[in-house]
């Protein structure tokens, strides 16, 4: 015997069930009015910056998109895109930067959290203070200083390595430092937002527990790491999505300090795609190419998400 | 009950929308023949300060001037740094709120074909007579003709040049090019008298040549000339920078740096800003090839002792160098009447006067011949020098696809001054992007 949505499939009409559950949908949200009232405004904005040109950037990439005229052309900008070799480059390069900035800027924040959380209330507010104010720079700014770090000839780096008599290096213009320039940079910036967090989470951990571990004989090492860590897990997750899709996105540091050069050394796929879009004007392909970024950083949110859920979870 | 309803709102729609057709048009005829007034909106970049140090007090001047004349018209200047300038006008491009008119950079090749192809830029043949078209040179008004349309006002042209920090080359003692010619050996032999280390301390303090890579540039690009390589066959059907003509001058370059360590290491970069500053700050570089722009800036930035050469010259017996040509373009208008004043408002910045002031305080030449005819480097012996040199400059190829060619082939000659790359591979392999680009 068929159930019953099946029925409503075939005859188009919502099942008694389903109209049920949305009218109690509805009662709630009802109910709820003066919250989803609050929330309008910034959903209303969500929906026409965020919501609505992801959805016309997907129909666009379906064509050759010009500003007074288009065309349909298919699935042709995406082949376009997986036959682009600067696109291949610009993604293995992306991939670099997340796998090493991600892991170690958590990693970063994690350790810097664990030594701030124990400090007094004075202590603890300045270093959130001092840690958080890179976060709250342009990176414009940021980008700029570290021009001047990275100089071969007056940068502070070169003249750190000059105490250990190793040769000046000019950064930011060879192919095989410049791309790790940025990602020193990048986890050098002290992660103040991860810092910020994890010490909120860290103040929600019950000091029973380490009491308990302790009278158990447990050191301050095996505490942290048996207790502080797994419980911080949903904060990692989140930090770990935050972060991942903020490196999938860099590109201030490379339009500013090496314009995705020398050669290809760092090209980035955001940074590929704004010249695809803003120098060339192939909007549809550069929708194309925005379009496979977003579906390879959700398949590396899910993956993280799924690994990270599970064993917060276990 | 639906249906009667769907159709109501059909009808008024169409009547509605027929209503506006009807105005549009009306409000299209009227403005044809009747004056514009509204405003203008004109991007430009910095030019020469007056003594207040702001770089737009030429551009601000003639705004008032054109709005004393065309009453009811007003003009907005937005200020955009030159290296800004296509970024900007990109994205503004995409957000369909580009200005009204803005600037062609002199360095660059002329107006951008992707801007034609998009058609955002206005064709000015309407507005501009055979008789108007006469007094510009001939190259200037061909670097902004595509399929037989001007697509812009050429309003002044450059050439690259090699500048010479004479205070060094006295320093050093070492006799500067005679009528501003070397050959290439006469040219390395100077540069390495040149480099020298000037406190002793065992390292190079000022080297002899320094220049730099970077998209739409070309400064580097004459030094590759020099054997007769060229990036394009002359039909612009063919990649023709894997040369041997063409990869050997590469390599000659290269070996400034690498083999003769009369370049700094920083030689290639993308860095503008420093390569300026290294030769008219820190006096650390003794010759660096700029276009004449840098005559004046030179001169400004307290370097009173500079002069003009020519590109050295190689196989080819010949010196050459590359040319530019700056000007002004209209972006799309649904208005005639406002067209109309545009082009007007283009003239003015483009007539003679402009192009004589521009010359002498600018470092550029007029791109009309009525200019020129008044003579505006009386006195002024480096432009005197750099004039001489407009007989050999040849022009960047023209290609529709020229942004994509051009960025294939400087990111390759990036790591052949970088040392990274042997000039043969780097050119078969931009030789790879530039071959589809070509089809």
């Amino acid at each position: 015997m068929k159930t019953s949505p099946t029925t409503a499939h075939e005859t188009g009409k919502p099942s008694a069930k389903l109209r049920s559950r949305q009218k109690s949908l509805l009662r709630e949200m009802w109910k709820q009015r003066a919250a989803y009232l609050f929330l309008l405004p910034k959903m209303i904005l969500f929906i026409a910056f965020i919501v609505l040109p992801v959805i016309w950037a997907f129909v666009i990439s379906f064509q050759e998109f010009g500003i007074f005229e288009s065309e349909w052309v298919g699935i042709d900008n995406y082949v376009a895109t997986f036959q682009n070799e600067a696109f291949m480059i610009a993604l293995w390069n992306t991939l670099k930067y997340t796998l090493v900035t991600v892991p170690v800027s958590i990693l970063l924040a994690l350790t810097l959290a664990t030594l701030i959380h124990p400090l007094g209330r004075i202590s603890q507010s300045f270093f959130r203070g001092a840690f958080y104010l890179p976060t709250v720079t342009s990176m414009v700014i940021i980008a700029m200083v570290w021009r001047w770090v990275y100089n071969y000839r007056f940068g502070l780096f070169n003249y750190f390595l000059s105490f250990f008599n190793i040769p000046a290096q000019d950064w930011l213009n060879q192919s095989d430092t410049a791309l790790w320039a940025l990602i020193i940079m990048s986890i050098l910036i002290p992660p103040g937002v991860g810092i910020i967090m994890y010490l909120a989470a860290m103040g929600s951990i019950p000091e029973s527990l380490y009491e308990a571990a302790k009278i158990d004989g447990a050191g301050s090492f095996q505490r942290w790491w048996q207790i502080t860590v797994p419980l911080l897990k949903p904060t990692t997750l989140y930090l770990t999505m935050l972060s991942l899709i903020g490196s999938f996105q860099v590109f201030t540091q490379v339009i500013l300090m090496t314009g995705g050069g020398p050669g290809d050394a760092t090209e980035t796929l955001v940074h590929l795609i704004y010249k695809t879009g803003f120098r060339d004007l192939e909007f549809g392909l550069a929708s194309a190419q925005a379009i496979v970024l977003f579906v390879i950083t959700l398949i590396f949110g899910l993956i993280q998400y799924r690994l990270l859920y599970r064993k917060s979870e276990d | 009950m639906k249906f009667m309803k769907t159709v109501a709102l059909v009808t008024v729609m169409a009547v509605a929308g027929a209503g506006l057709a009807g105005c549009s048009e009306k409000t299209e005829k009227e403005t044809e023949t009747a004056n514009w007034t509204g405003k203008i909106v004109i991007w430009d970049g910095p030019r020469w300060e007056d003594p207040s140090k702001n770089k737009y007090h030429w551009l601000e001047a003639q705004a008032k001037a054109f709005e004393s004349s065309h009453q009811g018209v007003t003009v907005e200047i937005v200020q955009v740094p030159w290296a800004e300038l296509n970024d900007k006008l990109g994205v503004s491009i995409a957000g369909k709120a580009w200005p009204d008119i803005a600037p062609i950079d002199i360095s660059g090749n002329g107006v951008n074909p992707t801007f034609i192809k998009q058609k955002v830029v206005e064709p000015l043949d309407d507005y501009f007579t055979a008789d108007d078209k006469k007094d510009f040179y001939e190259n200037a008004l061909e670097a902004y003709t595509q399929d037989g349309k001007m697509y812009g006002v050429p309003a002044a042209m450059t050439v690259h040049s090699m500048l010479l920090n004479l205070d060094v080359f006295k320093e050093r003692n070492v006799e500067p090019p005679k009528d501003g010619q070397w050959t290439w050996e006469e040219f390395v032999d100077s540069m390495k008298k040149l480099t020298y280390d000037k406190d002793g301390d065992g390292t190079t303090d000022v080297y002899g040549m320094s220049t730099y890579i970077k998209n739409g540039y070309y400064e580097a690009w004459p030094f590759l000339y020099m054997d007769g390589g060229r990036p394009l066959s002359e039909d612009g059907t063919k990649f023709t920078f894997d040369s041997k003509e063409a990869t050997d001058a590469m390599k000659k370059l290269a070996d400034l740096k690498a083999v003769e360590k009369v370049a700094p290491k920083e030689m290639g970069s993308g860095d503008v800003g420093g390569t300026w500053k290294a030769f008219s700050a820190q006096k650390s570089v003794a010759v660096e090839p700029w276009a004449t722009w840098a005559i004046s800036a030179a001169a400004k930035a307290n370097m009173n002792n500079v002069m003009v050469a020519s590109y050295p010259t190689g196989k080819s017996g010949k010196p050459v160098t590359i040319g530019g040509v700056g000007g002004w373009m209209m972006f799309a208008q649904e208005d005639k009447g406002k067209k109309k004043v545009l082009a007007d408002f283009m003239k003015q910045l483009s007539n003679t006067d402009n192009q004589v002031l521009s010359a002498k305080n600018y470092g550029t030449f007029p791109s009309r011949k009525s200019a020129m005819d008044q003579k505006p480097f009386e006195g002024n012996i480096p432009m005197q020098q750099a004039q001489k040199l407009t007989e050999q400059a040849v022009m960047v190829p023209k290609h529709a696809n020229w942004k994509k060619i051009d960025e294939a082939i400087q990111k390759e000659l990036q790591l052949v001054l970088n040392g990274e790359k042997a000039p043969d591979a780097a050119m078969a392999d931009a030789k790879k992007t530039v071959d589809g680009l070509l089809k």
